[in-house]
């Protein structure tokens, strides 16, 4: 068998961004979480938040650690594996990872250290500050990525001088037209994972009997935030699909299965296909009458326009787009179902007594970290065979490498990133089975970066705010 | 103003901090794998958790400053030094991963422990692969990468391999002798001793041979014969005073090795000036347009200052001896 450098550098990137992604979509979530109950803390005085607090705090800090170990290889895989691309379009994407970068490390040193150490040395409102500027600090970071790679799906601000991109205007390589919509449906989706993360902890909690107050507070909240997000992500999301079928037409064709210039009449809504992409045709396809009419155009009999309307040297291949998009919009689905009984069941009283709901809540647990994956391999792979659309071919900007290095490379990878993901799982079902009582007020698994300001923390533990011992349990 | 040479000069201040500060923990991290009484390597790890990974945050800024503000460059040097770096980044990774591993188990911490050591000297040697690479030169067709990715596995980039690992046992040594007392301080006594003469023998190597395998080496001394000949004799000058103060001095050892990585360093850069892939591409040709470099200097600008007090700030809050059991006591 003859290996593809090209499939393996593609491979290689797809297992580390995708693996990398799973930590700041974490992180994301719990920062704002984290900043949103140590406030109701502060104004209740409820030692509850307190407890909720210290307990997510600890896993908060190791996912930004991953988040951070892993982030570090992306940023040398642009030339690792897609030289010409970071040639040609470094001058682009290059200064915004630089900024992500900086900002990413002007948080560490000064208010991350603060939030995972620092809760008994600077008081509870600067430390409140502190949470505060971290959780925009990963809002931050996520837009500046979220710049990058929106460039790359509708790139703008440019001139393309003998093969290089020259930036010609800032404010539109960074607002660029994709950006403004892609950012806040990533955004929602990252506190959506926190959501359904932390109210999954809860209902375990509450079905193993434990922790009833942490279960039922942590249930409470995770299911609110989920069914306003919920609710947001919706229109979120039919706002950037419309924006995608005017930019990258092509994506959203591919998306939702069909082939033919026009669909037929009404459109079914397919959920599972066997696309031959060769022939341009689907070998089966399985779906509910009328919907696809419905949703897609907002009739009862529109057609929906099949990936035959871009020519075969210009399609995504439509069995990566197609499922990506289906586990993300199932997942959604389960989601709206899963808050619309939250909300019956609340209405009720029995939200922390309907055992096949918190059992549902627990399975759910993961939900946000699948829907998001599935959104980015839409985006990612809808956006081919471009790499940067329009302008470079992803074929055209692997690395002079040889298929067996890359091979190789890819298993090492492979084999350290298990490594990772065990540490991670390991220590997080430590943490949760050990329960929210015993979290102590700073993280023990460095996670981050920043160690420092422990010491300090054991000395003025006990002395500099008598107040603040007396809410510890 | 030149903005190519700002950037360039932003890119090789990261180069020098990152060898300087992760160098001596990555040394401790060698070292590990031959200490045999697991108290002792405790007390080693304790020496190196307040920073360790901090370091690495200089590494990155290189990395993205090069991809920012010289693409060129940083698409022909990446692909070159595709297996090197690649096992580099996986090394790193897979300390962290053995960091916290070691710290939560009770039992066979010594298997991550020797995980954690062969991650220091793996990532150690694959940089020194780099620096070798670097003066041996890559092959360039049309600002492409044109040579082949296991060019770098020839005996030039193998000693300075050797070099690099070695000099960082030494700077590992100089730092556990300003840490540590009783045992662990004749332990890094012995390693100075031992390590140092091997590292000048090693360097001498280096530099000789380059002329061999890099003709631009014999230009570039021709440029800049006075500096050049003062930097190599500063070098071994500071070997023989290292060898002088091992066992008298507390701080001496530590701060003439990184004198002897300031140094190397400079003289890189004399000889690879005014190129940014060395004897090939300059600066200038290999950079990105004006406003790329605007953007990136102003971020660097606001934020290097911040994360220089903030390690200064760790560095001394953490200042002194390591005591005996550890930061948490």
């Amino acid at each position: 068998m003859k290996l593809d450098p090209a499939i393996l550098a593609r491979l290689q990137f797809a297992f580390t961004v995708s693996f990398h992604i799973i930590f700041p979509t974490i992180s994301i979530g719990l920062a704002t979480f984290l900043a949103i109950v140590e406030g109701l803390w502060l104004k209740t005085k409820d030692a509850v938040y307190l407890q909720i607090y210290r307990f997510w705090l600890g896993i908060f800090a190791m996912s930004f650690g991953v988040g951070v170990v892993t982030g570090i290889v992306l940023s040398f895989e642009f030339g690792l594996g897609f030289a010409p691309f970071a040639q040609i379009a470094g001058p682009a994407i290059g200064p915004m990872i630089a900024l992500e970068v900086l900002t990413s490390f002007f948080l560490e040193a000064g208010f991350l250290g603060i939030m995972l150490f620092g809760l008994h040395r600077v008081g509870p409102k600067l430390h409140f500050f502190a949470t505060c500027m971290v959780a925009l600090g990963t809002l931050l970071s996520a837009s500046w990525i979220l710049s990058a790679n929106s460039w790359m799906q509708t790139p703008d601000g440019v001139s393309i001088q003998n093969g290089h991109v020259a930036v010609t205007n800032w404010l539109n390589v960074i607002v660029n037209p994709s950006w403004l919509y892609r950012l806040p449906h990533m955004l929602a989706a990252a506190y959506l994972t926190g959501s359904f993360f932390v109210a999954g902890v809860g209902a375990w909690y509450l079905l193993h009997g434990k922790h009833e107050d942490f279960g039922r507070r942590t249930v409470a909240l995770g299911t609110a935030f989920a069914t306003i997000l919920v609710a947001g992500q919706v229109f979120l999301g039919d706002i950037l699909y419309g924006t995608m079928v005017k930019y990258q037409p092509s994506k959203m064709q591919a998306a939702e299965g069909f082939w033919e210039d026009h669909s037929q009449s009404p459109a079914p809504y397919y959920w599972i296909i066997a696309p031959d992409q060769a022939h341009q045709r689907n070998r089966f396809a399985i779906g509910i009458p009328y919907l696809g009419s419905i949703w897609l155009t907002h009739s009862l009999r529109g057609q929906v326009n099949g990936l035959k309307n871009t020519p075969p040297d210009r399609q995504p291949r439509m069995v990566m787009v197609f499922y990506g998009f289906r586990i993300m919009y199932g997942m959604a689905i389960l989601m709206f179902g899963l808050v619309i009984t939250s909300l019956w069941l609340r209405w009720q009283g029995r939200l922390f007594t309907t055992r096949w709901f918190l059992q549902a809540l627990v399975i759910m647990t993961p939900s946000g970290v699948i829907a998001t994956l599935g959104g980015w391999y839409v985006a990612e792979t809808g956006r081919q065979p471009w790499v940067i659309w329009g302008i470079l071919r992803t074929a055209d900007a692997v690395s002079p490498v040889p298929a067996g290095a890359l091979l190789s490379t890819l298993i090492a990878f492979v084999c350290i990133y298990a490594l990772f993901i065990t540490a991670f799982l390991v220590f997080t079902f430590r943490m949760i089975r050990r329960g929210p009582e015993l979290a102590p007020a700073h993280t023990e698994a460095s996670g981050s970066l920043k160690n420092s300001l422990r010491l300090q923390v054991m000395n003025n533990a006990a002395s500099s705010h008598p107040a603040l011992e007396e809410q510890l349990p | 103003m030149n903005l190519p040479l700002l950037s360039a000069a932003f890119a090789a201040f990261a180069i020098a901090l990152y060898v300087m500060l992760d160098g001596f923990d990555l040394g401790v991290g060698a070292l590990l794998l031959i200490q045999s009484d697991e108290h002792l390597r405790d007390h080693m790890v304790d020496s190196i958790t307040p920073t360790w990974d901090g370091n690495e945050t200089w590494l990155i800024m290189a990395g993205v400053t090069l991809l920012a503000a010289f693409p060129i460059a940083y698409s022909i040097l990446l692909p070159a030094f595709y297996l090197p770096l690649t096992v580099m980044l996986l090394s790193l990774g897979l300390r962290g991963v053995a960091f916290e591993f070691r710290y939560q188990v009770d039992s066979h911490r010594r298997i991550w422990d020797v995980a954690f050591s062969f991650g220091s000297i793996m990532a150690a040697l694959m940089q020194g692969l780099m620096v070798g690479g670097l003066i041996q030169g890559v092959t360039i067709t049309a600002n492409r990468f044109s040579g082949s990715v296991f060019d770098i596995f020839r005996p030039f980039p193998l000693v300075t391999a050797a070099a690099v690992l070695i000099g960082y046992i030494v700077l590992g040594s100089g730092w556990l002798q300003l840490k540590a007392t009783g045992a662990l301080r004749l332990f890094a006594e012995r390693m100075l001793h031992r390590a140092t003469p091997l590292f000048a023998g090693l360097a001498a190597v280096c530099c000789i041979a380059s002329v061999f395998v890099q003709p631009g080496i014999a230009a570039a001394w021709s440029a800049h014969s006075v500096p050049l000949t003062l930097v190599i004799i500063l070098f071994f000058a500071t070997f023989q005073a290292v060898m002088a103060v091992n066992g008298h001095s507390d701080i001496l050892p530590f701060a003439l090795a990184l004198g002897l990585f300031g140094l190397g360093i400079s003289g890189l850069v004399l000889v690879v000036y005014p190129n940014i892939v060395p004897f090939r591409l300059t600066l200038w040709d290999a950079a990105s347009s004006t406003l790329s470099h605007v953007f990136l200097l102003i971020g660097a600008a606001v934020v290097t200052p911040v994360v220089l007090a903030y390690s200064a700030f760790a560095y001394r809050v953490f200042r002194g001896e390591t005591p005996e059991k550890g930061w948490e006591v």
